[in-house]
């Protein structure tokens, strides 16, 4: 019995952590116009009903450009930051990384309305592409600080025989610091682009008339519970999914061999 | 390819410290020149003065007949082995090795097909495709060496490169380094702080200490005849005999010696332990207690204390024949050539 108690521990606490989700995706397959007990019975109807739904399909390609776009450009200027204050002596450059990293301490709510009032204020109006300038905001310092913290001195002997061997810097970058991090590149836009996929606060805040998937659903749910919800829920799922499994595939395995 | 370097004056500061002072040395070309010292002692900085890593403060730098002082590391005719081979984990070897020749801008086969003779040189002929991370400390080595020398560079600059090798692969690469030099004829500059590898391989030895040369030239030379305390102690184990200058030669425990240069004051006589024989000679060191003899294989190495001197503690290799016994008294001499003698300094 003593033996069997950690066991039953792991169980309860994967239960609890995977329940929730386990209901969702169970009722996506409800027959029948509520998701809830008792289980109708397997049908794709719901799903069927979601794909067909052009707001539904829109706001899913929306949110795909807008995780992909804002984590491109995070992991870039991630990675020019960490270059700069790993490779050079900059006066302050304690000071320039601690506010690289300090947004991470701020709430999505706080970015969000700092954002729309300067934005605003800017005159410029709210589209996708404000969306994904709140999640490199947010991004930003997440991405520094994974490819930051894998810059070694190996890298660093490298990029030196490198330059020995008559690389220029662009030649160095490009053919030995981007390919050596690549791992930590990996990490860091994979990383970003599940944050950005299913982050509401400020996509809600920064999007008007284009909406990502998030914020569609918030919409849809203010109409009341529907299995329609169940699916969509499951299908935001089934792509964070894949992308961690892809960063485990490329990036951790590739790590441990 | 290959090169003469010429030093002047270099001087070189690490915030308040004063890593190079007034280094000035000349190596010629197709030489194999170690620079050779502790820690600390600015040989690393020098080679990479040469490298082109580091600007140095004051002094000059010439390769070949062209002023290099302040030219980046990519525009010198040198390339440099690193400590840690600094390979390129995401190339195949031979990638790797003709990494240099892309950066020189030759077409994609024509430069594998000079890696795979360079990878030939080293003796990994059918490796071209391997990565660095299936190789071993050993061969890793020698494709940081052919990828050095695939450039055809004037002259190599090779930083500790057997560091990170066990003693019996270290020796053995010593012999190949070498043989690959004449092969190649290029100028070598071989970092170390093993005397031993030092003489093995080198044409010229430049000893370094605290950012100063100490002394440079042929490893015989500077073994028998160190110019000075610090390159007698540092070439190999010394007896430290107290004596004293006194014009004409200098006055030992066991007597004077003839040949040592003028000037008057305390000075150290310095004896190799190899250098002392048993029986009388030339220069009799009289009789001797065994304080503790072991035996060494080539030799026996013996703690003993001279009558003349009861205070001091000399060290001898032996014969390996026999083995004394601690107490027992046995007479040694040595030639006055044996001794160098440097005045104590204040």
């Amino acid at each position: 019995m003593i033996r069997l108690l950690p066991w039953l521990y792991l169980l309860a606490a994967f239960a609890f952590i995977y329940l929730p989700v386990g209901a969702l995706v169970l009722f996506s397959f409800q027959d029948g116009a509520l998701p809830v007990p008792p289980f109708n019975g397997p049908s794709l109807h719901w799903y069927a009903d979601v794909l067909r739904d052009d707001r539904l399909t829109g706001a899913l390609g929306h949110s795909l450009i807008v995780a992909l776009g804002s984590s491109a450009v995070a992991t870039i200027l991630g990675f020019l930051a960490a270059y700069g204050l790993a490779r050079h002596i900059l006066p302050g450059s304690a000071a320039i990384r601690a506010l690289l990293i300090a947004p991470l301490t701020v709430s999505y709510l706080i970015v969000g309305l700092g954002l729309l009032i300067v934005l605003t204020r800017a005159g410029s109006g709210l589209s996708l592409a404000t969306a994904a300038i709140g999640h490199v905001v947010i991004n930003l310092p997440l991405a520094f600080a994974i490819i930051y913290a894998s810059m070694g001195a190996q890298q660093q002997n490298a990029e030196r025989a490198a330059r020995d061997l008559g690389a220029g810097e662009a030649q160095v970058v490009l053919l030995i610091t981007v390919p050596m991090l690549a791992p930590a590149l990996a990490a860091a836009f994979f990383l970003s682009v599940t944050l950005s996929w299913d982050e509401f606060i400020i996509a809600f805040l920064l999007t008007r008339f284009d909406v990502t998937l998030p914020v569609e659903i918030w919409s849809m749910l203010r109409s009341g519970l529907s299995p329609r919800l169940n699916a969509i829920g499951s299908l935001v799922f089934l792509v964070s999914v894949t992308v961690v499994l892809i960063l485990e595939l490329l990036v951790f395995r590739k790590r441990r061999a | 390819m290959t090169a003469a370097i010429h030093l002047d004056a270099v001087n070189h500061w690490f915030a308040q410290f004063h890593a190079l002072k007034d280094i000035s040395l000349t190596v010629e070309a197709g030489e194999y020149v170690t620079l050779l010292g502790p820690s600390g002692c600015g040989k690393t900085t020098l080679l990479s003065v040469l490298g082109g890593f580091v600007d140095p403060a004051k002094g000059t730098v010439r390769i070949g007949d062209r002023e290099m002082t302040h030219v980046p590391p990519a525009h010198r005719p040198t390339t440099t082995m690193f400590q840690d081979y600094a390979l390129f984990p995401h190339m195949s070897l031979r990638d790797n090795v003709a990494f240099g020749l892309r950066m020189a801008g030759m077409a994609r086969a024509q430069r594998n097909r000079k890696a795979e003779v360079q990878l030939a040189l080293v003796g990994l002929a059918d490796a071209g495709r391997k990565r660095p991370h299936e190789l071993s400390g050993g061969q890793r080595q020698r494709v940081a060496l052919a990828r050095a020398l695939a450039v055809e560079p004037e002259v190599l600059l090779l930083d500790e490169p057997l560091g990170a090798l066990d003693l019996k692969l270290r020796r053995a690469m010593q012999d190949e380094l070498k043989a690959i030099q004449r092969q190649v004829g290029t100028t070598f500059v071989h970092v170390t702080h093993d005397q031993e590898e030092a003489m093995a391989i080198a044409d010229r030895i430049v000893v370094m200490n605290a950012g100063r040369i100490e002394d440079h030239g042929p490893p015989t030379r500077i073994y028998r005849q160190p110019a000075t305390l610090f390159a007698a102690d540092f070439m190999g184990e010394m007896n430290h005999i107290p004596a004293r200058l006194t014009g004409s030669g200098a006055e030992t425990p066991f007597g004077p010696l003839a040949h040592a240069q003028g000037g008057s004051g305390p000075a150290v006589a310095c004896l190799r332990p190899e250098a002392i024989h048993l029986g009388a000679g030339t220069f009799n060191l009289g009789q001797v207690r065994v304080r503790d003899a072991a035996f060494f294989g080539t030799h026996v190495r013996a703690h003993l204390v001279p009558e003349a001197a009861a205070d001091l503690l000399i060290v001898a290799h032996l014969p390996a024949d026999s083995l004394p016994a601690p107490g027992e008294m046995l007479t040694l001499c040595t030639e006055p050539d044996a001794f160098c003698v440097f005045a104590e300094e204040a």
